[in-house]
């Protein structure tokens, strides 16, 4: 049992508060800075892109030069940022999307703790700087002083120690319920799940080629086109079909109901891709010389 | 309409609530289904994540193909979206629940319920899993006959093989294990997915010169083109009857809505059990209270007999907040086939000289079409995902942290652990050349896993489930044991880099929350409460031997109902 902790209640605070007014201590008045809590939350969002799906020029050369951009380029981060605010509900159905619990702005807080705890473990490979999350935004979105200020310490960190700052938030374990003396195993990593999980689904998903995801679905066009979507061009997918001429038979063997027909190809001489299907058999069982292979307790 | 009294109140139409449903309805009960999502390819909900839509459905004819082609648009984001267990408003997020780590439960809402998701692998439990394992209180022999069924029913038969299904195949056989053709699983081997999915017409063989668009009537059964995560509509074009997969939407919601005695009452999430208490007795279930997911409004409905089937972690939530008489076995003895991913990646020439082509093309296919059986160990499956499910289920998460972090010099795999940045990237890039095998190992049920409630901790419909689950030393070891066949199949399939994940627990299987023999007895009529029964997963005694539990499930529901008709009708 890991002792109880900040991100762990930071998350829980943000969680349960049922889609009032999130209060975080965290991140902001820590950095000892009265700017918006959004330009914290947008800064710190662009360096989980930046770190879990980057640039990577280092890839033209083997592969092409489609395999450069990342997530940033196809504007991942503002995304998830209102996946996040989507995510849950708690709030009453007539409310609509208002009833959702925004909880982009504690997962950056967590972030940012989990930062501070990995510099002071002394796990970071790069020393923090400041010119990290200046080189995340573009000339025109935001003043390089608002950045200096807002910059929480996880964007300051190198790509891989930001992963490896989220990585220490799957560690953290949380006993929710100390009267009953029952412990549960809880929350921040929901906080890796999403900047992590959550990022590769969204980036390698079709995501990209709408024009507006939070449109009614019966609204939303896609137009099914790996021009539309550059995580397909990377990955070689040629987007959804209604069918593929792709089938090769059944498998089968001599002597078995399997397979029917001709064999279309011999795996080895015994086992073979038969044209047509056949069924399995119903067969007698014995499982009298059962064994357990790994018996509990042992 | 929906009525004030009922023979049978169902909760949840999910995998196995509406095969309860056929059965009872068959026999002449009047039956209400109540189910906390949407109903998709309804006419009485056209558009059913936008608008509240009509009230209920009777009736076989208000079942629409082209409203499914149209709502099913096999777009793997919005998918998720659309399916996963949340309110059927668009605009509202997903319902919280808590779960250990960085794991996720994949649990979906609506008619048809996770096996809207569900890859249609019907396969039965390992004999010996119920025979031998010590959970069970009744005999592998008294599910035969409704095995029998349910496949009839849903038209199980060998899954067709593509290029990754024959790859799998040509590694599992050089690996020197023996193909497999029973339906009862006795020794370690490979076979074809028993699945519940029409065979693909044989036009469609690679062989052939197909080049029309893979609609109905040109076309019937499977399409070959995935899908079947994100609802599977295919083949465009067919009538609702007529879709390829057979999931319980599809299998058994339409006999059960043409027997007439069937009401299925959509968007309607059940928040109580109401009971009476005799003098001296055990408490009888009455009836239940619910809401209406869109106004918010709470209704009851009284019933001869409640059947709960809202699944192994909105059941015994259920039960819980409804404050029935304690049973520590409620909600405890959770299984979720604790599981991992092991991915190969092949060069293309490798590759051409083994499949005639430089590609797997795992985007092709059924999506879980081969498998590996071990009875004690659990079951290996192929599966071919789109790019973004791939993404997370292969590498968004791991219970070893990134890749970078882990030492794998004497490992049977190359890395391990959760992938990120640039060599994510790189590797997705071979994503056409990959083959992954998920690893789903027979878990055991302990008692500190499960689900439970706290006070307070709640949203609109009570308190919400606390999932908690720590796999012992022998799951461990189970799913370590099938991690490295996986790989050996890899490899002697001709892998060049073998990836183990090392998931977090993820709950894609869910069962034995109220086991039978623990909370309810041998016809699934809870202890506690009269009248009071349970046909879902959740009343399956363990985890059937690692395998699919959708076949046994079903079983059991079916099994259920007959004996709910022989006790109180």
């Amino acid at each position: 049992m890991v002792e109880r902790d900040v991100p762990r209640r930071s998350v829980l605070r943000g969680v349960a508060a049922g889609g009032g007014v999130v209060a975080v201590s965290g991140s902001a008045s820590a950095s000892g800075s009265s700017l918006t809590f959004e330009t914290h939350t947008e800064i710190t969002f662009r360096a989980v892109v930046d770190a879990v799906l980057p640039e990577t020029p280092e890839l033209a050369e083997p592969l092409g030069a489609e395999h450069v951009p990342g997530g940033l380029a196809v504007g991942l981060d503002e995304f998830l940022i209102t996946y996040a605010n989507d995510l849950f509900t708690f709030g009453l159905p007539y409310i609509g999307e208002v009833g959702n619990i925004p909880i982009a702005g504690p997962v950056a807080a967590v972030l940012d703790l989990a930062a501070k705890e990995l510099l002071d473990r002394g796990d970071n490979e790069d020393d923090p700087s400041v010119d990290r999350p200046l080189a995340l935004l573009e000339a025109d979105d935001t003043s390089a002083w608002v950045v200096r200020f807002a910059a929480g310490t996880f964007s300051k960190l190198s790509r891989r120690d930001r992963l490896r700052a989220i990585g220490l938030l799957d560690g953290y374990e949380l006993e929710l319920s100390p009267v009953s003396g029952f412990l549960f195993e809880a929350d921040a990593g929901l906080v890796g799940q999403l900047v992590v999980g959550f990022a590769e689904v969204i980036y390698y998903s079709e995501w990209q080629g709408y024009d507006e995801f939070t449109q009614p679905p019966s609204q939303r066009a896609h137009p099914n086109d790996p021009d539309a979507v550059q995580s397909w061009r990377q990955t070689g997918y040629p987007g959804f079909a209604d069918g593929y001429a792709a089938l090769r038979g059944y498998v089968d063997k001599p002597d078995s109901p399997l397979g029917g027909g001709d064999v279309w190809k011999d795996l080895d001489g015994d086992v073979r891709i038969a044209r047509d299907s056949g069924q399995f058999r119903e067969n007698d069982y014995d499982t009298s010389g059962y064994e357990e292979p790994y018996p509990e307790g042992a | 309409m929906v009525a004030n009294e009922y023979d049978a109140v169902i909760v949840g139409a999910g995998g196995d609530g509406p095969v309860a449903a056929w059965k009872l309805a068959e026999a002449g009960l009047s039956v209400l289904v109540l189910e906390a999502g949407p109903f998709h390819g309804n006419e009485q909900w056209p558009n059913p994540h936008e608008d509240s839509g009509g009230e209920a459905s009777s009736s076989v004819e208000d079942l629409s193909g082209e409203l499914l082609d149209e709502q099913f648009t096999t777009r793997e984001f919005e998918m998720v979206n659309k399916l996963v267990f949340g309110p059927a408003d668009h605009e509202r997020g997903f319902y919280f629940r808590k779960f250990p780590g960085d794991g996720a439960i994949l649990q979906c809402s609506g008619v048809g319920g996770t096996t809207l998701h569900y890859t249609g692998n019907h396969p039965r439990a390992y004999p010996a899993s119920i025979d031998e394992q010590g959970h069970w209180p009744i005999d592998y022999a008294d599910l035969v006959p409704y095995y029998q069924e349910i496949e009839e029913m849903c038209e199980v038969a060998p899954a067709p093989v593509t290029a990754k299904e024959e790859l799998f195949f040509q590694g599992a056989d050089a690996a020197g294990w023996d193909l497999l053709d029973v339906k009862n699983v006795t020794e370690p081997g490979y076979r074809p997915q028993p699945n519940a999915i029409k065979q693909p017409d044989e036009k469609l063989h690679v062989d052939g010169d197909y080049d029309g668009d893979f609609t109905y009537p040109e076309v019937e059964g499977d399409t070959l083109a995935l899908g079947n995560i994100a609802g599977n509509p295919h083949p465009r074009g067919a009538p609702f009857e007529e879709k390829a997969k057979r999931a319980s939407n599809v299998s058994f919601v339409p006999p059960a809505l043409r027997t007439g005695n069937v009401t299925i009452r959509p968007n309607a999430f059940v928040t109580d059990i109401e009971t009476d208490t005799w003098f001296g007795d055990d408490p009888s279930a009455t009836g239940v209270e619910f809401r209406d997911t869109w106004s918010g409004e709470t209704e009851s409905v009284d019933a001869e007999v409640v059947v709960l089937a809202a699944g192994a972690i909105e059941t015994p939530r259920l039960w819980k907040n409804a404050d029935l008489p304690e049973n520590d076995w409620v909600g405890s003895g959770m299984t979720i086939h604790f599981g991992d991913n092991v991915m190969g990646l092949f060069d293309g020439d490798d590759l051409a000289g083994r499949l005639g082509k430089a590609t797997v093309d795992q985007h092709q296919g059924q999506d879980i079409a081969a498998r590996f059986d071990y009875p004690g160990i659990g079951m290996l499956q192929t599966v071919g995902t789109t790019p973004g499910l791939g993404a997370i289920l292969g590498f968004g998460a791991s219970a070893s942290g990134f890749t970078f972090q882990n030492d794998t010099a004497d490992a049977p795999w190359d890395t391990m652990g959760r992938l990120a940045g640039g060599r994510l990237k790189e590797l997705l890039s071979g994503y056409r050349r990959m083959l992954q095998l998920l690893v789903v190992s027979d878990d055991r049920p302990h008692e500190r896993n499960g689900v439970t409630v706290v006070p307070g901790v709640s949203d609109e419909n009570g308190s919400i489930p606390l999932v908690n689950y720590e796999p012992s030393e022998g799951d461990q070891q189970r799913r370590d044991r099938l991690a490295e066949i996986g790989a050996e199949i890899l490899r002697e399939a001709g892998a060049s880099h073998v990836h183990r994940s090392d998931s977090p627990p993820t709950a894609l299987h869910v069962q034995s929350t109220m086991r039978m023999g623990k909370v309810v007895d041998t016809a699934c009529e809870a202890y506690d409460v009269d009248r009071l029964f349970v046909a879902d997963h959740s009343a399956l005694a363990n985890s059937v031997g690692g395998v699919n539990p959708t076949n046994t499930g079903q079983a059991l529901a079916a099994r259920t109902a007959e004996k709910i008709v022989e006790r109180y009708f």
